[in-house]
């Protein structure tokens, strides 16, 4: 693997690609250490072609659309991980026997797959805004240039509507894909009455998202193929593994595979990395003069835990409370709804009764189609050859609205590591997650509201389900940003209070969550960490030239 | 226990599209049970039901009505799902599900048909649901 680099990134999920990106860019070198499992089984098989045409064409769609192993039929509850399809299962394997988890309360979904668990994310992407921000000791200033950068670089759709003010400013935005005929009816409703609904704090707008609607690079914008939740099509949703792959056409960068991160070690002059090479089984160690961890929060909370002793400790965690509704849009009712269409966010729904200085609630509507209606019977109570004909004539009107509920510490959100065996690496993460009666009626007050809100635009809700904690995926909070020097807290700059050379830039250093998507926000602190460490390593080289 | 799964086949097939699958279907669905459910044997009650679903092919429609509200969670709903997976994922059957404008009376029709429909289904096999589930 040749001479030592200047900084070793573990993991290449969304921080961690978007940590790499600006080193390199800034002429260090960059090793970075993942175990990056990748599809071996179905990414080849989902044929290049709309939704409808593949449903009517293909003999083979059952091998994807359900699994070679019916893994796609599923009978258990909708829980963390229920919109991932067959094709996107392989993001989670390995994840729960490299990395042991234990709760009673939060179920969680870890990856160790290249490009991490954004493999199958929402592409959701607003941005934090002041409000988002109050609790963090950093700015939006702080972060606004690298929000841009970000978005620059992996593409973000959205338009400048009045969900502008809630969604944050960004100028490198492109603008807004299509949404399809079910949402444009709702789109339509509000735009004829805005006030009342505005003087009831909801919004409506299109959604950021991490979709081209325009070329970037070698991605294609969508084709509205509907075909999001099975294939990557084209490239157009942004995945974290774009970014590994355009890092690895630089000879500054390498990417070091099938490697298990362990432990690190500060010493005075650099850090030095134990990781195990999970096809030899040996342990090596890789050094570095600094060490960026972005492994997602709950993996990286593992690594700072076992590294530094501190197995026992309990540190806080957060996750955005989610909430599905499955909604009837009554002003679509009778349409086909064949048009084209993109299979993620259609609508961004925001409740703000105190604008958006104040914290607010963001909701995403999604039609539902691609995901077959075999999946609405499961739950349902009506028998299924009737069950089909009435889906078959209501579906196009079906939508569903999720909810991520803001999320802030509390005595009962932690976890702890508990010591394993001798190596280490079999140490389990303990987790305990509840939320308390306020928090709750927090919740159900807000949906209520939002519920009324959307009845005035002609969708009822026909069902809440909640997937139980952990399902948002997430996780955040086990590391926060202070300016005080305290343990187990990061300082503004990313930096691992109590080490020298080591950095944290993934959700772990939120101290909290607003009612939004972390990844955009992760993305862009990963860069705003990883351009300081460039130019104070900068410095250093100068220094010592 | 080919046997029996390939008879359900057929009778789910025909209860659900009313028509009988093709052998590549008959196949996925046999496949789909050893996939699913062979690590488990059925309780008495499911292989009772099961079983005079298999021989009373009349029988299917009620019984799904019944356990739609009795047993959401029976082996008879779970078995009926894996073929209603199987054939939406079929080309020839595709158009069956994919949905199609219509007028709203016409919907509105339709919808009380359905509901009429499943009601007298749900009638009919709640008394046969328990009279299978005491009768077992």
């Amino acid at each position: 693997m040749g001479s030592d680099p200047d900084v070793l990134v573990v993991g290449s999920g969304a921080s961690a690609v978007n940590a790499a990106w600006p080193l390199v860019a800034a002429g260090l070198r960059v090793r970075m250490l993942d175990v990056g499992v990748r599809d071996e089984r179905y990414g080849n098989l989902v044929p290049d072609g709309p939704f409808e045409e593949v449903r009517r064409t293909d003999p083979q769609q059952h091998r994807y659309l359900l699994g070679d192993r019916f893994e796609g039929i599923g009978f258990e509850h909708l829980g963390a991980g229920a919109q991932l399809t067959p094709p996107r299962q392989w993001v989670t394997r390995d994840a729960d026997r490299l990395q042991p988890l234990a709760s009673a309360s939060f179920f969680p979904l870890q990856s160790l797959a290249e490009g991490g668990l954004a493999n199958a994310w929402g592409a959701g992407a607003p941005a934090f805004c002041a409000a988002d921000l109050a609790g963090y000791p950093i700015a939006h200033a702080d972060l606004a240039p690298h929000y841009e950068a970000v978005a620059a670089r992996i593409g973000i759709s959205g338009a400048r509507d009045d969900l502008w003010p809630f969604l944050g400013p960004l100028d490198a935005m492109q603008p807004a894909v299509a949404c399809d005929g079910n949402a444009g009816a709702i789109l339509r409703r509000y735009a004829r009455g805005p006030d009342r609904l505005h003087r009831d704090g909801l919004y409506l707008g299109a959604p950021r998202l991490a979709m081209l609607s325009r070329p970037l690079g070698d991605r294609q914008p969508t084709r509205y193929w509907d075909m999001d939740f099975w294939s990557d099509a084209g490239r157009s949703v942004y995945r974290p593994r774009w970014t590994v792959d355009d890092l690895r056409r630089s000879p500054r960068f390498a990417f070091v595979p099938r490697r298990l991160v362990v432990a690190f070690a500060d010493g005075p002059d650099g850090v030095t990395v134990t990781a195990r090479d999970l096809d030899a089984g040996t342990v090596e160690t890789h050094r570095a003069r600094r060490l960026v961890i972005g492994a997602g929060t709950l993996a990286t909370t593992r690594i700072v835990l076992r590294s530094l002793g501190a197995h026992g400790t309990r540190v806080p965690l957060v996750c955005n409370p989610h909430t599905y509704a499955a909604m009837l849009n009554l002003g679509r009712l009778g349409d086909a709804g064949d048009e084209p269409r993109h299979s993620l966010a259609q609508l961004c729904v925001v409740h703000a009764p105190r604008g958006p200085a104040a914290p607010f609630t963001v909701g995403h509507y999604y039609s539902y189609r691609s995901l077959l209606l075999f999946r609405l019977l499961k739950g349902s109570p009506l028998p299924m050859r009737h069950g089909l004909a009435v889906l078959r004539l209501l579906s196009p009107s079906l939508g569903v609205l999720i909810l991520q509920h803001a999320d802030r510490p509390t005595p009962a959100k932690y976890c702890e590591l508990r010591a394993g065996g001798a190596g280490g690496d079999d140490d389990v993460l303990h987790v305990e997650y509840a939320l308390s009666r306020e928090e709750q009626a927090r919740i159900d007050a807000v949906e209520a509201d939002i519920v009324r809100g959307l009845r005035r635009l002609r969708c009822l809700r026909l069902q809440t389900v909640r997937p139980g904690h952990a399902a948002s995926t997430h996780f955040a909070g086990t590391l926060p940003m202070s300016r005080r020097d305290a343990p187990l807290t990061t300082a503004p700059d990313g930096r691992l209070h109590g080490t020298r050379h080591v950095y944290v830039v993934d959700g772990s250093v939120f101290p909290d969550l607003p009612s939004k998507g972390l990844t955009f926000t992760m993305m862009a602190n990963a860069d705003r960490i990883a351009t300081l460490l460039a130019r104070s390593l900068g410095a250093l080289q100068s220094a010592h030239t | 226990m080919d046997r029996e799964l390939r008879r359900e086949a057929v009778v789910f097939s025909r209860y659900l599209v009313r028509a009988a699958p093709s052998e590549a279907l008959i196949e996925r669905y046999c496949a789909a049970n050893r996939e699913l459910f062979a690590h488990e044997a059925p309780s008495a009650a499911d292989a009772a039901v099961l079983a005079f679903a298999r021989d009373h092919a009349w029988a299917v429609a009620p019984l799904d009505a019944g356990h739609a509200l009795l047993g959401p969670a029976s082996l008879l709903r779970k078995k009926l799902l894996v073929m209603t997976a199987i054939l939406e994922t079929t080309p020839e059957y595709a158009a069956r599900t994919e949905p199609r404008a219509v007028a709203l009376p016409m919907l509105g029709l339709r919808l009380a048909a359905a509901g009429v429909a499943m009601a007298a289904g749900a009638a009919a096999g709640l008394a046969l649901t328990l009279a299978l589930r005491h009768g077992k």
